[in-house]
């Protein structure tokens, strides 16, 4: 094996990283700094979903309507919604490869830093626009919920502005997607270092590779559908509305041509942390590398085949080949699972913030998924559909699933970013506090669901069985926001008193691991030859390198 | 994968037809089959001219990259902030009255021309 060059200095920062300020912070392209805008970006959206959450739950607490307006409760669970897909979960990925990719595939920047840095303020512009729609919108807010259906949406039953913000702030989402897809594609294509070939590339860039290719096909039919819709109410277009001749199912097969690979795409990223994050504390190579890879590109091409499985109840579509096409989902997501599982078999397991946000995904997602079965069939949807049921399953994926391993993410990569440590300790406790209040929170809407309590009521009578599962509710949310807060002030701490974190505190192996923390500008002093799928372990263990 | 896409699109959508007779699923499947038909057809067409990449070959060593040019990177930039300002005017004036559009139109018109002379610089 030639060795050319000598391994980036792994030196010891002595002063805090050089800081931004802000003009150069709201205006550098380069990809380490947008990706970190987007993702603080994006957990301040989380901050004010999860607001609009606590009032709802707090709304709930209790039979009877007691603290918000029946409108008012309609556009928190609008932009509950919206804030969080589309504004929280999906940039959160986004952001995360920024930053990573091309540390990962060993380049220098994205491909497009100037369109990189369009696609975030289309980001932020859009976020903008839907926090508008819920607040400052003359003839009421988006109260539509978040998938708009026809022809509540139309003008006739949506007369206010909000909706038309809405949609304008849904388009500037997907044009920030598809720029992303396309700086994502271009890079990882392109710009490999030499010797990172594809199959070498670690997962999470694999699968943010697919997600982008999602973004690509599943955005434009969605945004041709706003369009129709922005028609039909401000120029008098049809296409929606049933009494002129429009047909509220073309809506619904638009919207959910992207909304249901929308939810792959708020998942894949997630699993490609979580597989990043279990072999490195497992103290083992990834199991299933190329079963890995296959099973990415696998749900992404299922994921496209779907979307009228939303649509069981509407009678209009053939609910057979939709529910067939939804359980074979469960086949590559459960070739995931085992490669999870037996990357951690035998592996020498220690369990640090990280990886114990890793466990809680890994036992979440699976509720999630095996209710994600359930619903998949279609004789159960009918009972279940509309019903706190399908809350809890969508929020045991999103929430326990993609949520978790934002925050397994942000444990792990934040020594990188940053140079400091989070606090270990004070990490668990805010492990601890997420895992146990997200269960007690959406578990008894499980049971809610079975009880037929439907989802998006205001308020519900006393005493048939409502009361206690929804007061278990609203507490569970309470330990949730009490880690939140905990982790905010962990990270305001860990970035005042800062424990250095070294270049590779974890001792991770994929090639980020083997630059300076926080990296230096354009990444990368020098590389050395890259010959498997975790250089910074070969680099670490040359002895065993291939 | 491209092909491999391509064709899950196109077998899934023809199946979807002939189960259904529903238009609109079926176009939206078959269109899903186009794209990675165009990448992969660039790709066939590009790649087939185009010595493998070092990227590609398993062997190879950075320094064989050495002085390899990547691209250029600019520090940075306002105008996609400008941009955006100028889409957000264009799509207000469309919902709170059109008097906001040459506002909306000559921000964007600037934007993309501060954009452009960045580019040539």
């Amino acid at each position: 094996m030639s060795v050319t060059l000598e391994r980036p200095v792994a030196a010891q920062p002595e002063e805090p990283p050089r800081r931004l300020g802000p003009v150069e912070r709201l205006t550098s392209t380069d990809h380490k700094n947008i990706g970190i805008l987007y993702c603080v970006t994006a957990f301040g959206f989380f901050l004010v979903g999860g607001a609009l959450a606590g009032l709802m739950r707090v709304e709930l607490a209790e039979p009877a309507r007691q603290v918000v307006s029946t409108q008012a409760y309609n556009t928190m669970f609008t932009i509950h919604g919206t804030v969080m897909i589309f504004l929280f979960v999906a940039p959160f990925g986004i952001g995360l490869a920024n930053y990573l990719i091309p540390l990962q595939i060993g380049a220098p920047d994205m491909a497009f830093p100037r369109l990189n840095l369009t696609s975030y303020w289309f980001f932020a512009g859009a976020g903008l626009l839907i926090l508008l729609s819920g607040v400052a919108s003359t003839g009421g807010g988006a109260a539509m919920g978040w998938y708009a259906y026809t022809p509540l949406s139309e003008m006739r039953y949506s007369p206010g502005v909000g909706v038309d913000l809405w949609i304008l702030g849904i388009a500037l989402v997907a044009i920030s997607n598809v720029m992303g897809g396309v700086n994502i594609l271009t890079t990882v294509f392109l710009m490999r270092a030499p010797g990172m070939t594809m199959w070498r590339l670690p997962i999470f860039t694999w699968n943010m590779v697919v997600t982008a290719i999602l973004g690509l096909v599943a955005f434009p039919p969605a945004v041709a559908a706003f369009a129709l819709l922005f028609i039909d109410r401000r120029l008098g277009g049809h296409a929606f509305d049933p009494l002129g001749g429009g047909d509220p199912a073309l809506y619904q097969h638009l919207f959910w041509f992207l909304g249901h690979p929308e939810v792959y795409i708020l998942i894949l990223p997630f699993f490609g942390i979580i597989t990043e994050v279990i072999p490195v504390f497992s103290r083992k190579p990834l199991f299933g590398y190329l079963g890995l890879v296959l099973a990415t590109i696998a749900i992404g091409a299922l994921s496209m085949g779907v979307w009228a499985h939303h649509m069981f109840t509407t009678g209009v579509v053939n609910n057979p080949f939709f529910s067939a096409m939804s359980l074979l989902i469960a086949v590559p997501t459960g070739v995931k699972f085992f490669a999870w599982t037996g990357t951690m078999w035998k592996g020498k397991i220690s369990f640090t913030v990280p990886m114990l946000f890793a466990l809680g995904f890994l036992l979440n997602f699976l509720i999630g998924g095996v209710t994600g079965v359930m619903l998949a069939s279609a004789p159960i949807d009918f009972h279940m559909n509309d019903s706190y049921f399908v809350v809890a399953h969508f929020h045991y994926t999103i929430m326990g699933g993609s949520v978790f391993a934002i925050f397994a993410g942000i444990y792990f990569w934040f020594p990188k970013m940053t140079g400091a440590m989070l606090r270990e300790r004070l990490g668990r406790v805010v492990a601890v506090l997420l895992f146990v209040g997200f269960n007690l929170t959406f578990w008894p809407q499980f049971v809610l669901g079975l009880r037929g309590f439907p989802r998006r009521y205001v308020s519900y009578p006393p005493d048939i069985g409502f009361d206690t599962p929804n007061l278990v509710s609203t507490f569970g949310y309470f330990v949730m926001f009490a880690g939140v807060v905990l982790f905010l002030a962990d990270v305001a701490v860990s970035l005042r008193r800062r424990v250095p974190a070294g270049d590779d505190p974890w001792g991770g192996n994929s090639l980020e691991w083997v630059t300076s923390s926080p990296p230096p500008d354009h990444n990368f002093d020098a590389l050395r030859p890259i010959r498997s799928e975790r250089p910074a372990f070969d680099l670490r263990h040359p002895e065993l390198a291939p | 994968m491209m092909l491999a896409l391509f064709a899950f699109g196109a077998i899934s959508g023809t199946i979807y037809w002939f189960v259904t007779y529903e238009p609109a699923g079926t176009f939206l499947l078959w269109s899903f089959s186009l794209m990675p038909l165009i990448v992969a057809g660039y790709l066939v067409l590009h790649g087939a001219v185009r010595a493998r990449p070092l990227e590609d070959d398993p062997d190879a060593t950075p320094d064989r990259a050495a002085g390899q040019e990547l691209g250029t990177f600019p520090a940075a930039s306002a105008w996609p902030l400008v941009l955006v300002l100028g889409s957000i005017t264009v799509g207000a004036s469309l919902v709170y009255g059109l008097l906001l559009l040459p506002v909306g139109l000559a921000v964007t018109a600037l934007a993309v021309l501060g954009l452009m002379r960045e580019s040539q610089s």
